[in-house]
């Protein structure tokens, strides 16, 4: 039994390795979950197309341009093979019946991409290709029998979520074979540089489905510019978080900076109002009224955030609407605004409570030295106390930041849910910002995290959020603890 | 020259209390407590720990009613005001009464604005006027030599006997009548509890200095008169010659032989 004993002699240094073990263990697994948005491949899509003269590529529909659509993936021609599977070219026949339009066929024809094509099917996220090698799309192109004109057009345009300056690979567009008997000099076009035209190239029309193989021959070659780890890191420092589009976007800096918006909205809030309150209760308000407030305080301090969250829904929302809508124009109570107001609400009796206990600790001798020197009351508190106190009353607005920082349910229930970038080009416009719908970092991660496949690309953003928000509030307390250290006042 | 108690005028009495209560909830700490205080002497408390020496001292400034079930009975008469009257400015009270700590407590801040921060508050001092009295009030209090040049350092990293020093260079700043001092030199070396000693003497001058004190050679050197209370009561107050060379009551006697306490 005497081993026993010992374990409960140890019990502290056990639950110390424990607890320290468990911190270490979730940082690494948030790090390292996150690191499948590192590996991300980036899909980067074009259009593509021959048209007539008189067609315009951004203005045509994708139906009308048929399976002239391309997309140029990282990943291979992964996309495009898919597209081509579900929609089955049409035959000659059916396109004299139909106009006298261009259309684009598109094979895959790269060697490399065709060495990586069992890999594509394996749907192998996990190993994306890295951006080293070049990867290369042929584009076939012919116009349809009733053609009737001398000239075609090439005409290109990026998707249309995309930047190619992020994108891992620099696209270049080149005219490998013009069809037999059409004499074309071979062209080549760097997307990058031009990132939507056209070029004019003599018209030339297929009689019959052999003939479509024999059409102008384009290749798009995909170059490396630079490794998918920091193509991620780009885009997750652009401007729009868009996870569900067919070309996602994870901008991470709407979530960002609507999160920091509003906590420091808050903040701004519930500092002179915690202060305050702490100083009331300490300084200045009697032993009895100090009896009832103090566990009164604590009490609200404890109730549940999403109760607050639905006092802000209940009241606070439909009172700013009716009140401000008008004039402001504030489409919905669901918003910034709102929202840093509850979780002030939130912030003002963690920063009253843990303010007051640091009053409390200024040692009595120093007040009672200023108060002998004649100083008045306000003169002790704002000159000799709060000096003293400063510190900790520092401590005490950090802790209540880093709570309000990650707190996810009021900002679900309140902000609205629309990922925008807040204005800064004026004030007027960020003051409307500061009233309309927004998204902040734990709200997104809650709500996405449910529907995201298990290890996506999606699915390492959202940890890569919780990174960020980690490391935030663990910043935000650790200098508190350090601050807080520096309060201890020896008289 | 030491008049006996006696022989005081009536100007010549800068505090005085007469039938002093002091209750603090259910205990007594002063019971019917009279004691004139006269006017640029000495005046040393002695005594046991809790007999009432420190609570007498705060009746004077009203520092005591900040502790709970504080309740005060007599009358007590500092210079021309009743500190308990409610017409008395309290803030006036105790720029006239200065006092000095057990402990020193320099405020958080520069050794500058410890001294300043009295004169700013109540003569709304500022620039060379200001920088003036800081300047009278450390060469007063024997400080200004070493602090001349770091007048903006943070008054914490003085050492113990010259923090006690510029907490008495911060009450002289406010050019206080009657000075009232908590056991001063218990905190400090001998060298420093001797500068503060001489400093008594010389303040002595043209100021009422009250001294609480547990070092009876120390009462004996400094002070013209001496008090010694016991349990909350005065038992005998007399020059300081006289009581220490001939006691009249035997509790004082054996006090100050060191019998007990």
């Amino acid at each position: 039994m005497r081993w026993l004993g010992r374990l409960f002699d140890n019990t502290v240094y056990i639950t110390g390795v424990t607890v320290s073990l468990a911190v270490l263990v979730m940082f690494y697994y948030i790090a390292h979950e996150s690191s499948y948005a590192f590996r991300q491949t980036f899909s980067w899509g074009y259009r593509l197309a021959l048209l007539p003269a008189d067609a315009d590529l951004s203005t045509t529909p994708n139906s009308a341009l048929y399976s002239s659509l391309v997309a140029v993936n990282a990943e291979g021609a992964d996309g495009l093979d898919e597209r081509e599977e579900t929609l089955p070219a049409p035959t000659i026949e059916q396109m004299q019946s139909e106009a006298a339009f261009l259309a684009t066929a598109t094979t895959l024809v790269s060697e490399v991409s065709q060495i990586r094509e069992d890999q594509l099917y394996r749907d192998d996220w996990r190993e994306p290709k890295p951006a080293e090698r070049e990867e290369r799309i042929l584009v076939l192109g012919y116009a349809s029998p009733g053609y009737v004109h001398s000239t075609m057009y090439l005409a290109w345009e990026p998707d249309h979520s995309f930047a190619p300056r992020l994108a891992p690979y620099r696209l270049v567009l080149r005219l490998v074979r013009p069809p037999q008997g059409v004499s074309v000099e071979p062209f080549e076009i760097d997307l990058k540089r031009q990132a939507s035209g056209r070029v004019a190239l003599p018209a030339w029309a297929a009689r019959s489905d052999a003939e479509r193989t024999q059409g102008y021959v384009f290749e798009v070659a995909a170059i490396p510019q630079t490794s998918t780890f920091w193509a991620t890191v780009r885009g997750v420092l652009s401007a729009e978080w868009a996870p569900t589009l067919i070309y996602p976007r994870y901008g991470i800096f709407p979530l960002l900076l609507a999160t920091t918006l509003m906590s420091l909205l808050a903040m701004l809030i519930a500092t002179p109002l915690g202060v305050a309150t702490a100083l009331y209760l300490s300084e200045v308000a009697s032993p009895r009224v100090r009896e009832w407030l103090k566990p009164a305080l604590e009490l609200i301090a404890s109730v549940p955030s999403v109760v607050l969250g639905y006092f802000g829904l209940m009241f606070v929302a439909p009172a700013l609407q009716n009140w401000l809508g008008q004039s402001l124009g504030i489409q919905s109570g669901r918003n910034l605004l709102t929202t840093s107001i509850i979780l002030a609400v939130l912030a003002i009796p963690i920063v009253a409570s843990v303010t007051e206990d640091v009053l409390k600790a200024v040692p009595e001798s120093l007040r009672e030295s200023a108060l002998a020197l004649g100083l008045s009351q306000s003169e002790t508190l704002w000159e000799v106390v709060l000096p003293a106190a400063r510190a900790g009353v520092v401590a005490a607005i950090l802790i209540g930041a880093a709570r309000v920082y990650g707190e996810t349910m009021i900002v679900w229930i309140l902000s609205g849910g629309t990922a925008t970038m807040p204005a800064f080009h004026s004030p007027v416009a960020f003051a409307q910002s500061l009233v309309s719908s927004t998204r902040g970092i734990p709200d997104t991660i809650a709500i996405e995290m449910g529907n995201v496949t298990f290890e996506s690309v999606h699915y390492g953003h959202l940890f890569l959020l919780g990174l960020v928000l980690f490391c935030v509030t663990v910043i935000a307390n650790l200098a508190a603890l350090r601050v807080g250290r520096r309060q201890v006042w020896r008289v | 020259m030491v008049e006996p108690l006696n022989a005081l005028r009536a100007e010549q009495v800068a505090v005085e209390t007469r039938a002093l209560n002091v209750f603090y909830g259910d205990t007594q700490a002063l019971k019917n407590v009279s004691l004139p205080v006269a006017r640029h002497r000495v005046t040393a408390l002695i005594g046991p720990s809790g007999c009432g020496k420190s609570t007498f001292l705060r009746c004077l400034n009203r520092l005591n009613d900040r502790i709970p079930g504080f309740r005060m009975e007599g009358k007590v008469r500092v210079l021309e005001m009743d500190p308990y009257s409610k017409h008395t400015d309290l803030i006036e009270l105790r720029r006239r009464v200065g006092m000095v700590f057990q402990k020193p407590t320099p405020l958080p801040m520069s050794i500058y604005d410890n001294v300043a921060i009295g004169a700013r508050s109540h003569y709304g001092l500022r620039g060379k006027l200001l920088d003036e009295v800081v300047e009278q009030a450390l060469q007063r209090a024997a400080l200004w030599d070493e602090v001349k040049d770091i007048l903006k350092r943070p008054a914490l990293q003085l050492s113990g006997g010259q923090q006690q020093r510029l907490c008495i260079a911060r009450m002289l700043a406010v050019d206080p009548e009657v000075i009232l001092m908590d056991e001063p030199c218990s905190a400090l070396d001998p060298v420093s509890t001797f500068r503060i000693e001489e400093l008594m003497i010389d303040l002595a001058k043209d100021h009422t200095v009250i001294v609480v004190t547990h070092n009876m050679q120390q009462a004996a050197r400094v002070s013209h008169y001496t008090a010694f209370f016991m349990y909350g009561e005065l038992v005998e107050y007399d020059a300081s010659k006289q009581l220490f060379l001939s006691p009249q009551q035997k509790a004082t006697e054996d006090y100050i032989s060191g019998r007990f306490g």
